[in-house]
C-alpha cells in the first residue's frame, strides 16, 4: 500500500535544481525540437504538392527558424560541455563556471543569428 | 515570528491521493525545519509522520523536499529559506505515509554495489592491517562521507524516469571501494555499473551534487567511474 513512485513531467520540471538542471532540460527541448524539424522536413519532401508547400511554410517560417536554431546551437554547445567534462571528470568541480562559459558562448552567437534571421525576414 | 508551513499529507488508510495541509506556527529564524515538524507533531497534529533520528545531519533519516528541493530537515534553517515553507516527500520512491517514503528500492540498489571491503589476498606477514598511503586514502575520501539519506538519488531525473537505475548514491558507494587501493573487486563493481541501469543513465543534470547535504562531488565521482570503465585504469 502507498502512493506510486511515478514522477510526472510537471512535478519533475518544478524541482528546484539550479543552472545545470536548466541546461539538462534545455538539452532535451533542443533534441526534441530537432526531431520535430527533421520530421517536418521529411514529411514535406514525402508529401509534395500543396501539402508539401504547406508543411514547408511551417519550417521555413522565420520564427520557426529562430526556434530550431536555438535548439541546434544549444544542443551542440551543451553537448560539447558534457563531452569535455566526461573526458576530464576533475573539471566537474567547476560545473557552474563551465555553464557560465557555455552561456557566454551561446548568447552572442544566438543573438547575432537571430539578428540576421530577423533582418532578412523583415527587410526582404 | 509566524511561520507558515505547507505539508504534504497522505494516509494510506483513508486517502486515495495526497494533499497539502497548511499550519501556522510560532518560531524563530534559527529554527530548523525539523524543529517546526516536531512542534506540529507534538502540539498540533500527532498523526503527522516523518522520519528523524539523530537530528544533527549524520544519520540521513530526515531527507525531504523543502521548498521544491531535497534537503535534510535537520540542517535547513528558517533564516535560509524564509517563513513560507513547503515540505514534501522525496520523489521517485513510493510514499508510505505523509513524508515517509519506502526506502527499500534505494537500499537494494546500494547493496548491488557490494559496499564492503573485498580482499582475499593473505594478510601482510606481520599479520597486521593492510597499509595505505595518505595519497591512496585521499583518492576516495570524498565518497566516504555519504550518509545514505537518498537526497541525491531522489533528485535525479534519470532515477525519476527509471527506478531500475542504480542512482547516484549507489554509484558513490561503488566509487568508495573501486578507488580503494586495498580492495580487489573494482572490476566486478565496474562490470555491474556497465550494465544498462548503470552509469550510462547519468546525464549530468547535477541535481545530485546540489542536493547532497555532505557536499560530496557526486557528479565528479560518477564521471570518474565512467572514465575508469572506458580506460580500464583507476588513476
Amino acid at each position: 500500500m502507498g502512493l506510486s513512485r511515478n514522477v510526472s513531467l510537471w512535478t519533475g520540471l518544478r524541482y528546484k535544481g539550479q543552472g545545470p538542471y536548466l541546461t539538462f532540460i534545455l538539452h532535451r527541448v533542443g533534441g526534441l525540437g530537432m526531431g520535430i524539424f527533421v520530421t517536418i522536413h521529411i514529411l514535406a519532401s514525402f508529401l509534395g504538392g500543396e501539402g508539401g508547400v504547406l508543411v514547408n511554410s511551417i519550417y521555413e517560417n522565420w520564427m520557426f527558424q529562430i526556434f530550431i536554431f536555438f535548439c541546434a546551437l544549444f544542443h551542440a554547445i551543451n553537448g560539447l560541455r558534457i563531452t569535455l567534462l566526461d573526458l576530464f571528470p576533475k573539471l566537474i568541480e567547476h560545473e557552474h563556471e563551465a555553464i557560465w562559459i557555455e552561456w557566454a558562448v551561446f548568447l552572442p552567437t544566438f543573438g547575432i543569428a537571430v539578428l540576421a534571421i530577423v533582418t532578412t525576414a523583415l527587410g526582404g | 515570528m509566524e511561520i507558515t508551513i505547507k505539508i504534504f499529507r497522505y494516509n494510506p488508510e483513508k486517502d486515495k491521493r495526497g494533499h497539502h495541509e497548511v499550519y501556522k506556527v510560532e518560531g524563530n529564524e534559527n529554527d530548523r525545519v525539523l524543529d517546526i515538524l516536531e512542534n506540529i507533531k507534538g502540539n498540533h497534529d500527532g498523526a503527522l509522520s516523518f522520519r528523524r533520528s539523530c537530528a544533527h545531519g549524520v544519520c540521513g533519516s530526515c531527507g525531504m523536499r523543502i521548498n521544491g528541493r531535497n534537503h535534510l530537515a535537520c540542517k535547513t534553517l528558517v533564516r535560509d529559506i524564509g517563513a513560507e515553507i513547503t515540505v514534501e516527500p522525496l520523489l521517485g520512491l513510493k510514499i508510505v505515509k505523509d513524508l515517509i517514503v519506502d526506502m527499500d528500492p534505494f537500499f537494494e540498489n546500494y547493496k548491488e554495489m557490494m559496499p564492503y571491503f573485498i580482499n582475499d589476498s593473505p594478510l601482510p606477514e606481520n599479520g597486521r592491517e593492510r597499509l595505505q598511503s595518505p595519497e591512496d586514502r585521499a583518492r576516495f575520501d570524498d565518497t566516504t562521507k555519504c550518509i545514505l539519506c537518498a537526497c541525491c538519488t531522489t533528485s535525479c531525473p534519470s532515477y525519476w524516469a527509471n527506478g531500475n537505475y542504480y542512482g547516484p548514491a549507489a554509484i558513490v558507494a561503488a566509487h568508495r571501494f573501486i578507488f580503494d587501493s586495498r580492495d580487489e573487486a573494482a572490476s566486478e563493481r565496474l562490470q555491474i555499473l556497465a550494465e544498462t541501469d548503470g552509469t550510462a543513465r547519468c546525464h549530468t543534470a547535477y541535481n545530485c551534487t546540489e542536493a547532497c547535504p555532505r557536499e560530496i562531488q557526486i557528479t565528479k565521482a560518477i564521471g570518474e567511474v565512467k572514465l575508469a570503465q572506458v580506460t580500464g585504469t583507476l588513476k
